[in-house]
């Protein structure tokens, strides 16, 4: 292969107090550049390993991204190359104003305040947003905007890696749209978790399955899913397909 | 381990932030709520019940800051409770005392909440009382400020029994969401 | 600031000062400048005695040209005096019952609240709240406040939405019910809201440490106060004082 994976991840287990393993001994790897999805049906998994990725989560094993190998000293080299988007653009969006919210990364990075509305306008053009709607807040955005809002929000450390959660909640199929040209147009590599199968066809090359925490297929997307038995078996739907 | 205290502390500080704006958030809201009834705001107290249930689930600090602010934001906002007559920084005060007070004994002694909140509810009348009196002599009003204060106890009972019902009922059901904020009780932060 | 509009058929749930960007003299000067005569207005407002009664209109005055300055509707001022109508009237009134001493208090009591009340309605309804609360940030020992501050307000915007969809649920499945059934489902359902919005409040404060949130909000920029208004402030002030302070000399 030759090059060196942006993001490496090596037997990573994780359960929440309590319960049974939430993961057990998931490992994959992801080069620059690369579109992979994560599948699943619903409590496999999939946000639990997004948050193991980022460190809110402390999972057992190795997570390594752009040749930093996650620990309790290399949090912050590591989210700013591995950024993630929650299900929720509302839990991400939590300054009075949107150019506040984009602007807040690089200010808590220590940039000045110029430096960061320049970041923050960059960010917003990235994404498509416009520029008059950044005096306003939040909450006044569209489901649409809110969900590129809070993408335009981390991108801002321009990371390596974008995970995003459920991308796709809450959108219709014009604002899927949108969305998919949006993340064809980043140049970093992208892990997709998601249910939204039709979605994940469109933009990633390949997937990951999870099925009650364990990892159970890394393969080419479009193998994976012209395989309907192995889709209901874990647990997903066909794209088009309203039953397995 | 430094490097894990520091992202404890930083995560620790970001969640009461955004819940104690929350709670702020209730603050401001039920009242409207209550008078769009027609339940009036000194009976039922509303603006009391989220503030003391913030003090039973955030730091002293916050819980005194969000007190403190409240009533403020409420009458900068909406005009009530008025800045003059003072009712709106009497509010503060007392708000202020009670969450602190409530957080002081729940969190970090860990003090029972059958014990702590007739406590706090107590100490509330000693500082409503105390701050009116201050108050008073400011408007010229020499006679009167204990017997308003008085009054005001006594009318407001319907809001203490809200709030010897509600809190406990909302600290439970935001402690059982967040099992962390019950296994944090006794900690200094 | 429309946080409190809602989906309620585009009806205004709550009536907030401030909640249309006015454009008036008034907006336009700096908050600080505002501030700076708001002090002294309280400042003179509280110290003029009783008798005489010349500098009290003389501060009524004052504050009408300042209202005026501020092109604040009629409509929001009223709403605003009618609310204190009532822990203003009921004092005065009963005052009036009383000797000569209790009839002087109450008088006094009534008109330093209403100038007060309405000193500090000048300054609501025609700063931009989110500025002035970034502008506190600025003063030390006020930064953790005037985040707190902000975060109230969100929390505000998202809890009204919330609120107006519960309710219009509730609506829709049960328009008929008995009073005490909808009042089990409301204790039920803000319960339920209480434990969802703490949820939520765990993943922002996530989302906050994911973006370098090290305890402590990023600074706001500092604005420079300009001179003129500066200027305006204090002469506002210095004109409230003087006339307070010819009141008490007379």
């Amino acid at each position: 292969m030759g090059v060196a994976p942006v993001l490496l991840v090596e037997k990573l287990s994780f359960a929440y107090a309590g319960d049974g393993a939430a993961l057990e001994g998931v490992g994959f790897s992801m080069a620059p550049g690369e579109r992979v999805a994560l599948l699943g049906a619903n409590g496999a998994g999939k946000s639990t390993l997004l948050w193991c990725l980022v460190g809110i989560l402390a999972g057992r094993g190795k997570i390594e991204v752009a040749g930093t190998v996650l620990a309790a000293n290399t949090k912050a080299e590591v989210r700013k190359n591995l950024a993630l988007a929650f299900s929720e653009p509302d839990d991400q969006l939590f300054m009075p104003t949107l150019a506040k919210d984009l602007a807040f990364g690089p200010r808590a990075e220590g940039d000045s305040p110029e430096e960061a509305l320049r970041k923050a306008r960059a960010a917003a053009a990235q994404v498509g947003l416009a520029e008059e709607l950044l005096p306003r807040a939040p909450h006044e955005l569209s489901s649409g905007e809110k969900r590129r809002a809070a993408l335009a929000a981390i991108l801002t450390s321009q990371p390596k890696v974008l995970a995003l959660d459920e991308p796709t909640n809450s959108l219709d199929a014009p604002g899927r749209a949108v969305l998919a040209e949006t993340l064809e147009h980043l140049s970093c590599a992208q892990l997709i978790a998601t249910h939204d199968v039709g979605f994940a066809r469109t933009i990633c090359s390949r997937a990951l399955v999870l099925v009650r925490g364990q990892l159970v297929a890394d393969e080419d997307i479009e193998g994976l899913l012209a395989d309907r038995e192995r889709l209901v078996a874990y647990g997903l739907a066909a794209p088009g397909v309203t039953r397995p | 381990m430094v490097a894990e205290q520091r992202e404890r502390d930083a995560l620790s500080r970001a969640r009461e932030l955004s819940l104690a704006g929350m709670l702020g958030a209730l603050g401001l809201l039920l009242p409207i709520g209550f008078h769009a009834l027609g339940w009036g705001g000194k009976i039922f107290l509303p603006m009391h019940l989220p503030m003391v249930v913030a003090g039973f689930l955030v730091g002293p600090a916050t819980a005194a800051s969000l007190g403190f602010l409240v009533p403020l934001l409420s009458s900068a906002l909406t005009g009530m409770p008025p800045l003059a007559p003072p009712i709106a920084p009497l509010m503060s005060l007392e708000l202020m005392a009670k969450g602190a007070l409530a957080s002081l004994l729940y969190r970090r002694l860990a003090l029972p909440m059958w014990f702590v909140l007739p406590v706090v509810l107590i100490v509330d009348w000693a500082v409503l009382g105390a701050a009116a009196y201050a108050a008073a002599g400011f408007f010229g009003i020499t006679t009167g400020a204990l017997k308003y204060v008085w009054a005001a106890i006594a009318l407001s009972w319907p809001g203490t029994v809200l709030q010897l019902v509600g809190v406990p009922l909302g600290v439970a059901a935001i402690e059982r969401r967040l099992p962390r904020l019950a296994l944090a009780r006794g900690e200094r932060r | 600031m429309q946080w409190c509009r809602g989906e309620a058929d585009g009806r205004m749930l709550i009536p907030i000062a401030g909640a249309e960007k006015g454009d008036s003299p008034l907006h336009r000067l700096d908050d600080r400048a505002k501030l700076v005569a708001l002090t002294g207005f309280v400042v003179a407002a509280m110290l003029t005695p009783t008798r005489p009664v010349w500098p009290w209109l003389a501060l009524f005055g004052l504050l009408l040209v300042a209202l005026a300055a501020g092109r604040v509707k009629p409509g929001l001022m009223a709403k605003r005096f009618l609310g204190l109508s009532l822990v203003v009237g009921v004092p005065f009134a009963v005052s009036r019952l009383g000797g000569e001493a209790t009839r002087l208090a109450g008088e006094s009591f009534a008109v330093k609240s209403l100038l007060v009340a309405g000193g500090f309605f000048a300054l609501t309804a025609t700063a931009h709240m989110p500025d002035l609360l970034e502008g506190t940030s600025r003063v030390p020992g006020l930064s953790g406040m005037s985040a707190l501050a902000a975060f109230i307000l969100r929390g505000a915007n998202m809890l009204t939405g919330e609120v107006v969809r519960t309710n219009r649920a509730w609506a829709l499945r049960a328009p008929r019910a008995r009073l005490g059934v909808r009042l089990r489902g409301l204790v039920a359902a803000s319960i339920s809201l209480l434990g969802r919005a703490a949820a939520r409040s765990d993943r922002v404060g996530a989302a906050m440490v994911l973006r370098g949130f090290d305890g402590r909000m990023p600074p706001a920029p500092a604005r420079a106060l300009s001179a003129g208004d500066l200027a305006v402030g204090l002469l506002f002030a210095a004109i409230s004082l003087a006339i307070g302070g010819l009141g008490r000399w007379a």
